[in-house]
């Protein structure tokens, strides 16, 4: 009787010690393998999208460099904006066909620099979709009306209105420093009346919208590019 | 040589069995044999759950098995099983060792002498009372802990352990069937013979102990767990998007999804472990939701995850405590809101407004959708996995694999190597 009740205690001791360390072992194997092994979680980042081209790029980075957003600080200055762009209007405007749906024109009277509600209210909400992007492009236009030299002038302070409006509305927010301007006045990259479509501040209230009436805007868009 | 087993010499005040002479004797010696199958059943389910605690040792995801027949029902998603063993309750001296010593292994200690000591006085010549009284004592303690742990799974943590279950059964059952056998067995003409007893209960704490020194020293360790993986680059601020969780400790970071699973138990691990007393917590927001998180790819980790941290942050302008009762209730209706939300986003912000109306006018704000966007760029200025819950200790990431089981170790271990400030605080 001894000799089976010892059986019975070694037996039932040892066959689930024997068990637990065994599951450790294989426990502890595992671990080694795994951790020579890379963990593949992907890592937090900016936005780099597949509209992204080579060529847009390139003008993003020549316009981050022209307004001194890529040195840091303020002071945008895309004199010439064919230099920046290096290419013909029509295909200056093909490169940002594919932000149809992340761009928004923000439109103005003619002859006129001051925003108006809905203007005002389309660029907040144009801020608020940036995602992932690292720059903020204001493109503004006039139309061919009139003198040239106050149409590029006019489409400097549309230009500047916008980010007005932005450093008004969102004070010490440190992505205005992404902010990107290039005015066009009227003599390059002219929109057609194509751009009606896409999202635009007087779109809603059923005003026209002409070749003149596109071109009396700015173009505001996130650029989910990095460069 | 004497030794301090009873199975060598026999002890002073032990009682020489004689030949069974009634049927009362061996009914008793028939209901100890059944008593030892009820054992057995606990030493299966109790190894079952010692089985999966123990394949977790690896710091991996695996399924973990809940079903009524041992060893059957495994599965990786949530169930009542994985939130008991992943709650703080599940295992002892978690600080001192990664995991702790797991609480079914004592239980599969326990079940292991009853089995044991069931079969050897069913084997032996003669049952008496003497020895079903031990059965029976022996028996209180899977039941007393069948009691305590129930009560906990049930009103602390809320969850069905069918394991568990099948532990507090096997504990029931064997706990009546040894009182039977005990009024069933022949009354003893001696004295109670309290060395044998003492002896038998030696066995059973060498059972506890082997198997325990045994999981200590082979349990596996990791130096990693100490170092942490990655630490911040950019810890400052400076959209101030930082909900203050705790006040009192060591500076740490949550990052925090308010609709995923896995941050509501890590929510409860640093408030059950008091942890959440020795950290200072900062938490940041950061939905894996794709309507405001560019970096989820294809459909939403957890919709509505975007609404509900907006809300935090509207929240956030009036107090911390509020921002985080949303979070409590985000936590408390988390799968309702996501499935709320794979059907209309509008919805779920319908419902926060109804349910907090001071986020009403600042929820879907371009002011407070350019807040979120800050938290997830603060995870981006700091190159952060994407994925939640993360925990920095200090500037020290706690490593994914650290953030459940082995937490409050890993913590520890940190802390032990970090400067502690302390500053007067508010716990949450």
């Amino acid at each position: 009787m001894k000799t089976a009740n010892l059986i019975l205690f070694l037996t039932l001791l040892s066959a689930p010690t024997v068990a637990v360390v065994a599951g450790e072992r294989r426990a502890a194997t595992r671990m080694a393998e795994l951790g020579a092994a890379a963990a593949d979680v992907p890592i937090a980042s900016a936005a780099d999208e597949g509209y992204c081209t080579p060529q847009l790029k390139a003008i993003v980075r020549r316009v981050a460099t022209s307004c001194g957003l890529v040195e840091g600080g303020r002071g945008c200055k895309p004199a010439d904006a064919r230099s920046v762009a290096t290419m013909g209007g029509a295909d200056f405007n093909a490169l940002f066909t594919p932000l149809s749906n992340r761009a928004h024109l923000v439109q103005f009277d003619a002859e006129q620099t001051d925003l108006d509600d809905f203007g005002r209210k389309e660029i907040e909400k144009v801020w608020a979709e940036k995602g992932g992007a690292s720059f903020f492009f204001v493109v503004a236009r006039a139309s061919p009306d009139g003198d040239a030299a106050l149409n590029t002038q006019l489409s400097q302070q549309r230009a500047q209105s916008v980010m007005g409006h932005l450093q008004q509305k969102f004070p010490g927010d440190e992505d205005l420093s992404k902010v990107g301007l290039l005015w066009l006045g009227e003599d390059f990259a002219q929109l057609d009346t194509g751009f009606c479509d896409w999202n635009r501040s007087r779109k809603e209230n059923g005003a026209a919208c002409t070749a003149k009436d596109i071109n009396r805007s700015a173009f505001v868009a996130w650029i989910d590019c990095a460069i | 040589m004497s030794t301090p087993l009873s199975f060598h010499d026999e002890p002073r005040g032990y009682v020489p069995p004689t030949p069974p002479t009634s049927a009362g004797g061996n009914a008793a010696r028939a209901l100890l044999f059944v008593g030892a199958v009820a054992a057995f059943g606990g030493l299966a389910f109790a190894g079952v759950s010692t089985a999966d605690f123990i394949e977790h040792l690896d710091r991996q995801v695996h399924s973990i098995h809940c079903s009524f027949i041992p060893g059957a029902g495994a599965e990786i998603a949530d169930n009542g099983c994985k939130t008991v063993m992943m709650s703080t309750w599940s295992s002892v001296l978690r600080t001192s060792l990664w995991g702790g010593i797991p609480i079914a292994l004592l239980a599969v200690a326990t079940f292991a002498f009853l089995v044991m000591k069931q079969l050897q006085l069913a084997l032996a010549s003669e049952t008496n009372r003497h020895h079903t009284s031990f059965l029976v004592l022996a028996w209180l303690l899977p039941a007393l802990m069948s009691v305590i742990f129930g009560s906990i799974a049930f009103s602390q943590l809320g969850a069905v352990c069918k394991l568990c279950v099948g532990i507090y059964a096997s504990s029931a059952v064997g706990l009546v069937l040894a009182i039977v056998a005990h009024v069933q067995a022949h009354k003893a003409q001696t004295p109670v013979p309290l060395g044998t007893w003492g002896l038998w209960f030696g066995e059973g704490v060498v059972y506890v102990g082997v198997m325990v020194l045994f999981y200590v020293l082979f349990a596996p360790q990791a130096p990693k767990s100490a170092e942490g993986c990655g630490t911040l680059v950019k810890r400052e601020d400076p959209a101030q998007v930082f909900i203050r969780v705790t006040s009192t400790g060591t500076p740490a970071i949550a990052v925090l999804d308010p609709l995923c699973p896995a941050c509501k138990g890590f929510d409860e691990r640093i408030r059950n472990s008091g942890l959440d007393q020795q950290l200072a917590i900062d938490a940041v927001l950061f939905p894996l939701d794709e309507t405001c998180n560019w970096m989820v790819k294809g459909a939403s980790v957890h919709p509505g995850a975007c609404a509900v941290s907006e809300a935090m942050l509207c929240a956030l302008q009036d107090s911390p405590d509020s921002s985080l009762k949303i979070l409590d209730w985000a936590f408390a209706h988390q799968e309702r809101l996501r499935a709320d939300a794979k059907q209309s986003d509008a919805g779920v912000r319908a419902e926060l407004e109804r349910t907090f109306p001071k986020v009403k006018g600042c929820l879907g704000s371009a002011q407070i959708k350019n807040k979120v966007n800050k938290s997830l760029k603060w995870a981006v200025s700091n190159a952060l996995p994407v994925l939640t819950p993360q925990l920095f200790v200090g500037d020290k990431r706690v490593c994914d694999e650290d953030t459940d089981l082995g937490l409050e170790y890993t913590v520890h271990q940190m802390l032990g190597s970090s400067p502690r400030p302390l500053s007067p605080g508010r716990g949450r």
